[in-house]
């Protein structure tokens, strides 16, 4: 079975070639308002979506881009953003 | 002398209420509920397992088992489990296939052996046995080990240790399902759990594909589905899902007497009873609720067997399955309950390290249920450490330098 990724630059290609980011989780929190909580949240906490997420790939043998993709876990094809909403 | 096989485990009645509730039929939900029955009396205990009992990682790990950890937190609940083996196999009166080979992992740098040394530091320091040998000393043990220079990552030497081995992984299964069921449990195959109900802060129903159960104790031990689990009471949980793959080739004639790894070149292997070299390690290092198997993860366990094991060359491999991984940032289980929510307690976050741990952590985490009260040995596993900044330190090995199992 192979599984592929579309680096924005390069195109569709080996999903071995990339470096996985983890899920998008959101802005970093901004320095004021730190607490252990939301900090640890954010460096530690997922969801791990059974369905379509929005995640970070990093094209690490291929042109060296960072980029996000609509990809479901259950499935580890890329997916539409729009059958992500549904 | 052989009388006809019976059922292991009792065909069960589905009641509405239920004095303990476990979710997932793996090792750590039948050991657990095992052990609820066994020594505290809690008989009116249902395992709900939504496929069939070892489904998940309990049916498809590479059941190695050993002590060395790395962390003084980890090492007492690891030697506690591997000394339980053969205690085990008495009491369930089932052979576990408990074989004691002894585990070698590799260094391949000095860096490596730096940290094996700290490694085997720890364990000798904690009563473990553990020692570190030169690339001689791993040759003896493994004379056919590819020893010269001339390959990608030179052997610099090894951290053995004589206890640990392997088990099989099934029988455990069967084995627990069997102890639990005869001491009551109830073990309900093909039962989903769908929702946990929490009023006022402590839990009193698990909604289940077949209806509602009340009760006041729920265990999350749903493996890899953990998190999904977790997020029906809204716990978010600091896990990665990924996908580990494993093989096994032809049989052989016996010629590898040691579990061996080595994580420079990301991969273990020993040798069944049967003959067959079974082998693992490789992990995609993406979010994956899939089991597949790759093309790429073949080509590369061909790569690094034949050259720590040039003997191998031209062996065929018969089978390859993939199984799912409960990563957490440190390495070390997730073990906590009622807190914040009362009865609502959790035992996951595993990683590759769940099936040596299996017995021993459903023993304590029973007395947990139990008496309401952490048990010693588990405390520095709470979910709150992320937030506390403290973290376990298992990972500071695997990755360049540990066994990968
Ligand atoms: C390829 C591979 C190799 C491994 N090698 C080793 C090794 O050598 N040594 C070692 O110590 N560990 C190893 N592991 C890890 C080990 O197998 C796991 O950590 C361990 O099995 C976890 O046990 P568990 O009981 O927590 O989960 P599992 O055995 O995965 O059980 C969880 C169960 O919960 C059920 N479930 C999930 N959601 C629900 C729901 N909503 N309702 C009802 N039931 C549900 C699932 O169907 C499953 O049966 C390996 C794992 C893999 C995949
Ligand atoms: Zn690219």
């Amino acid at each position: 079975m192979s599984f592929t990724i579309t680096c924005p630059i390069c195109g569709k290609r080996d999903l071995y070639e990339f470096r996985f980011g983890g899920e998008e989780r959101g802005a970093r929190p901004d320095y004021e308002n730190l607490t252990p909580q939301n900090w640890c949240d954010y460096v530690h906490l997922r969801t791990n979506r059974p369905g379509p997420q929005r995640e970070w790939w990093f094209h690490r043998d291929g042109c060296g881009r960072w980029f996000t993709v609509w990809r479901d876990p259950m499935t580890n094809r890329e997916t539409a953003s729009s059958e992500a909403t549904r | 002398m052989f009388e006809p096989f019976g059922r292991l485990w009792k065909q069960a009645p589905f009641r509405s209420t239920y004095d303990a509730v476990i979710v997932g039929g793996g090792l750590h939900g039948l050991a657990t509920a095992y052990y609820l029955a066994k020594n505290h009396g809690v008989r009116r205990v249902a395992v709900l397992e939504k496929n069939h009992i070892g489904y998940g990682s309990a049916g498809r790990n590479t059941a190695i088992v050993r002590a060395n950890q790395r962390t003084q937190e980890n090492i007492p609940l690891y030697d506690e489990g591997l000394k339980m083996w053969p205690q085990l196999m008495d009491e369930l009166d089932f052979n576990l296939m408990f074989f004691n080979c002894g585990n070698l992992n590799l260094a391949h740098s000095e860096a490596a052996m730096g940290a094996l040394r700290l490694q085997v530091a720890s364990a000798q320091y904690l009563g473990v046995r553990s020692e570190l040998l030169d690339r001689k000393q791993c040759k003896e043990l493994i004379p056919h080990l590819n020893i010269s220079e001339d390959i990608t990552y030179p052997v610099f030497g090894g951290m053995y240790h004589p206890p640990g081995g392997t088990v099989r992984h099934d029988a455990l299964v069967w084995a627990l399902a069997k102890g639990a069921s005869a001491l009551g449990v109830h073990i309900h195959q093909q039962t989903e759990v769908t929702g946990i109900a929490v009023h006022r802060g402590r839990v009193t129903a698990v909604e289940t594909s077949r209806g509602t159960i009340h009760t006041l104790r729920v265990l999350n031990a749903a493996g890899p589905w953990s998190v999904l689990v977790s997020a029906m009471v809204d716990i978010r949980l600091p896990i990665h899902v990924l996908p580990i793959q494993a093989m096994v080739t032809e049989p052989l004639k016996p010629f590898l007497h040691h579990v061996i790894s080595s994580g420079a070149y990301h991969c273990y292997a020993n040798q069944s009873l049967k003959g067959e070299v079974v082998t693992g390690a490789h992990m995609d290092p993406w979010i994956s609720y899939g089991t597949h198997v790759t093309a790429h993860y073949i080509k590369h366990q061909a790569e690094a067997l034949t050259e720590l094991l040039p003997c191998l060359r031209g062996v065929k491999f018969m089978r390859i399955w993939g199984g799912l991984a409960d990563m957490t940032p440190d390495m070390a289980p997730i073990i906590d309950g009622n807190d914040p929510i009362e009865g609502y307690y959790m035992d996951c976050g595993w990683g590759y390290f769940g099936f040596k741990s299996a017995a021993v952590t459903g023993k304590y985490v029973a007395e947990y249920m139990a008496t309401g009260r952490c048990p010693k040995i588990l405390q520095p596993f709470r979910l709150k450490r992320y937030e506390e900044n403290r973290l376990l330190g298992e990972t500071a090995s695997p990755p360049q330098y540990g066994p990968w199992n």
